[in-house]
């Protein structure tokens, strides 16, 4: 059992623990804050902390600027479209894996996480290639399909880590009851691992909404997401300081905002199953 | 232990996976290796004659080649090593009592939730810039000139931004093993006679092992292939002083449309990439087991 | 109805043999324990039955049906797992319901059957929690109840007690065999604990390595156990045995003689060896004799108190009528 500790030490505990999360936080507080200045005090020097005008103008200006929701809807689509797909594929694939383990087993596994390290640019060209072929570039289905093949290996191996911890006999005995593979599957087996289930998700949500390879590099205008929209204010609007704060705040806070109000389940996803 | 018949229906389950990663894989890849050996210019439309492995002596002995073969090691190591020791000693930090730990905790983890993108340009513009940033503010208020990161020391400052991102990782995977580790262990190592810094040394470390490993796979599949980060803030440069593998064959195929020399130079990544994941994967499966 | 029987049934994993060409009879209504050291095949015997693995050849019939080839649901038997394995998500009554939810029978009976089961296992006040939220004891019940509804040809029970405490475990003990009485239903029941088999059984099938060592009634196994496997295995405690001039004295290779049957003095009888370990237990008191130079050790029990303590000598005689002989291959003369 844990030993008392005193209220000194927990308040400086506490004390360096919040110090070292705000200098981490501070960026993202610092965007966020700027998002709310003037171009001119967002530069000013010294730095205005609070007293400043607030204003929501920056936020009007990158919406009149670019569609903003557009852009937020295209990254809605092609991060949960291909985390759910993605899902589709991946939950046979690791409940044979899982409960039905064979001597290739673990060799599949690793075969399916080392695709992962094929590194993206190897093949950019020639998908970029088959994607124009294709009538692909800059569709949001082009970017689906390459999002849920990046990011299957992932999927499977958080599916595969969830549910072996659940024990082989409940499924034995669902099948002993009567239950054929898919009520197996539907009744048991994924109400049971409905926590992994959501972890993964969420992290997957996570990875598709931040990836910035193959959002770049295959689209243009229409189908391009937060990630490639926030890209577009590299330069030279990037020195708009407060628009791009406005930008960069509304790029990132549907997943700040996703990620604190499912803080648990994320913190097991983080961790991709791997460690407990 | 399963039946045939449990076998045959897994052998149906797993297939559609494999195969899907298997095309993913050998599709784009047998394309690659054609492309790599023909002279293609996207600019010079016509024919696209075979040129043997000119595209490969052209791209290795490229001196920007080598350049960021090393940028790419020295951007993943530098950033594991940030990570992990930061993490570590994170992980400690929150593993101590507090009040509101869940608050730090969240405070923590939140760059992870930002992307590339706007972390790039948010630490290149508002902290970095050598006029209007925090940093040259700061600079300027202690009396010091301002210090043009980017241009300067551009692949240290790429480094700085990947590690700020990818610093939650390491912490949660290691605070999670920390706080998986008995209880009892520690106290048997107390009554033992180790002193803090001793159970630290020989239990808590080698208990951190396997998060460790799980944290060097994850992160080096992410790192070898960082990207965005450089192409918003260096754009590679000065010079090639930032550019990493990954950088310079997008540079070459969709900058210079030279199709044939991009895929060589993807062909040396695939190469390289699975050097290095035999390796890890070799640590990784025996972790695995654990 | 609940006949099963057992040809040739064979099981490998690969190149290993678990367990070779086997045949058994278990007739209906008849209380079949499966007991042998781990790693014997008792499971894996239990599970081919059931159909959770594939038999490598041979067949089982259950009530005269071929039924080696049949998916685990259709073979008419209910199991009752060693983790219990609820279904954590559901109630106790959906946990209950669920097989014949599967099997499509109506509402109704359904509600009947949780009712009748309910209440014979004590479980009515508990229909609407989680498994999560009940003791061991209770989870076992509502695994039985599981099985009950489904109203099977057979109970298969997979080492169904080990996870409980000591007490516990006496208590259930005494329900299942209830249970077996009034349902008159087949049970198959494994566990690795003698005793249970010895208490539970009315028939006892002993294994070892995959094959049979012997099949009997609890007590004919205790007075005639077929070789020195069989012998050491059944009573507790273990039977002493005994190798050298003092079997062959009793003209055999080996002889055995359980602790009950040796009687102790402090002044005489056959044999004389000096008290390791006395453990006075009430109602019996056991001494582990050393330096008796039969074996390392001899095992007694004598019933009631026997003021016997460490490092006494003590004097012992097997009685003769109880003394079992074994050929040099382990086999009784």
């Amino acid at each position: 059992m844990a030993r008392a500790v005193t209220p000194q030490r927990k308040a400086l505990n506490t004390a360096i623990a919040a110090i070292v999360g705000a200098l981490i936080f501070f960026p993202i507080f610092w965007t966020v804050l700027t998002s709310f200045k003037t171009e001119a005090q967002a530069i000013a020097d010294p730095p205005v902390w609070f007293a400043f005008d607030w204003t929501l103008e920056n936020y009007t200006a990158v919406n009149q600027r670019s569609d903003y929701l557009l852009h937020f809807w295209n990254s809605v689509v092609i991060s949960v479209g291909s985390t759910l797909l993605g899902l589709v594929i991946a939950v046979p694939a690791a409940w044979a894996m899982a409960f039905v383990p064979g001597r290739r087993t673990k060799d599949i596994l690793m075969w399916m996480l080392s695709t992962k390290m094929l590194p993206s640019v190897g093949v950019l060209v020639p998908i970029y290639l088959l994607f124009r072929q294709l009538g692909l570039l800059d569709t949001r289905t082009g970017l689906v399909i390459v999002l849920t093949l990046i990011n299957l290996p992932i999927i499977i191996w958080m599916l595969y880590t969830y549910f072996r911890e659940i024990p082989g006999e409940i499924l034995e005995a669902a099948r002993m009851d009567g239950a054929n593979l898919r009520e197996e599957v539907v009744h048991v087996l994924l109400p049971m691992a409905v926590p992994g289930m959501a972890s993964t998700v969420l992290l997957n949500i996570i990875l598709a909404w931040n990836e910035a390879f193959w959002t770049l590099n295959l689209t243009a205008a229409k189908a391009a997401p937060l990630t490639a929209f926030i890209a577009s204010y590299s330069s030279p609007e990037g020195l708009f300081y407060a628009k791009l704060s406005a930008a960069s705040t509304m790029a990132i806070a549907p997943i700040l905002i996703m990620g604190w109000f499912s803080q648990k389940q994320l913190v097991r996803g983080l961790t991709f199953g791997a460690v407990k | 232990m399963a039946t045939t018949h449990a076998r045959a229906a897994a052998r149906l389950m797993i297939s559609p996976s494999v195969i899907l990663l298997l095309g993913w894989m050998l599709i784009p890849l047998c394309m690659t290796l054609y492309f790599s050996v023909l002279r293609y210019n996207l600019l010079m439309p016509g024919d696209t004659p075979f040129a043997g492995i000119e595209n490969y002596q052209y791209f290795l002995t490229d001196p920007a080649f080598t350049t960021a073969l090393i940028n790419t090691l020295v951007l993943v190591v530098g950033v594991l090593v940030v990570t992990i020791v930061g993490g570590t000693l994170l992980a400690l930090l929150l593993d101590q009592p507090m009040w509101a730990s869940g608050i730090w905790r969240i405070l923590v983890i939140a760059p992870f939730f930002v992307m590339p993108t706007v972390s790039a340009l948010v630490w290149k513009n508002m902290f970095m810039n050598p006029v209007n940033g925090l940093f040259a503010h700061l600079f300027k208020a202690l009396g010091l000139a301002p210090f043009d990161f980017l241009a300067q020391a551009p692949l240290l400052s790429i480094i700085g931004i990947v590690s700020w991102q990818w610093l939650p990782f390491a912490t949660l995977i290691l605070l999670t093993a920390m706080q998986s580790l008995d209880s009892e262990q520690i106290e048997a190592a107390e009554m033992d006679g180790a002193g803090a810094l001793s159970r630290f040394r020989y239990i808590t470390i080698p208990h951190l092992g396997r998060a460790a490993t799980v944290v060097i796979l994850i992160e080096t599949i992410f790192l070898l292939s960082v990207f965005a980060e450089i192409l918003v803030t260096t754009n590679g440069g000065p010079g090639n002083a930032s550019t990493n593998l990954t950088y310079l064959i997008y540079a070459e195929s969709l900058l210079r449309f030279d199709v044939g020399v991009g895929s060589a130079g993807g062909v040396v990544a695939i190469i390289l990439a699975n050097i290095v994941a035999i390796f890890l994967m070799r640590a990784i499966g025996k972790n695995l087991d654990a | 109805m609940g006949h099963i029987s057992l040809n040739k049934v064979r099981k490998a994993f690969g190149d290993v043999e678990v367990i070779p060409p086997l045949d058994l009879q278990i007739n209906d209504g008849e209380f079949v324990v499966f007991v042998g050291p781990s790693g014997c095949g008792k499971s894996t015997l239990l599970r081919l039955i059931a159909g959770l693995e594939d038999v490598s050849s041979g067949e089982i019939e259950i009530d005269g049906r071929p039924s080696a080839e049949l998916p685990p649901a259709k073979r008419g038997l209910a199991m009752v797992f060693q983790s219990y394995a609820l279904y954590p998500h559901m109630s106790v009554r959906k946990n209950i319901a669920f097989p014949m939810k599967m099997a499509g029978v109506s509402a109704e009976e359904q509600e009947r059957r949780i009712a009748a089961a309910a209440s014979a296992l004590n479980l009515t006040d508990y229909l609407d929690r989680k498994p999560g939220q009940l003791s061991g004891g209770q989870r076992q019940r509502v695994a039985i109840g599981r099985a009950i509804v489904r109203e099977p040809a057979a109970f298969l029970f997979d080492e169904p007690l080990s996870n409980l405490d000591a007490a516990l475990r006496v208590g259930m003990r005494l329900e299942i065999s209830e249970l077996h009485k009034r349902l008159a239903t087949t049970m198959i029941y494994v566990t690795h604990d003698q005793v249970e088999a010895m208490t539970m059984a009315d028939k006892i099938v002993v294994l070892r390595a995959g094959r049979i060592e012997q099949v009997g009634a609890p007590l004919e196994l205790y007075e005639n156990p077929r070789n020195l496997f069989v012998a050491g295995f059944i009573g507790s405690p273990r039977m002493n045995f005994i190798e050298g001039p003092e079997a062959a004295h009793h003209n055999a290779h080996t002889m055995g003689i359980r602790p009950e049957h040796i009687d102790v003095s402090a002044t005489q009888g056959q044999w004389q060896g000096r008290i390791g370990v006395a453990e006075h237990l009430g109602s019996d008191t056991y001494f582990h004799v050393h330096d008796t130079g039969l074996a390392e050790t001899i095992t007694v029990r004598a019933s009631g108190e026997v003021a016997l303590r460490h490092g006494d000598t003590v004097f012992l005689t097997p009685q003769a009528d109880k003394i079992h002989r074994f050929n040099n291959e382990g086999l009784k003369q």
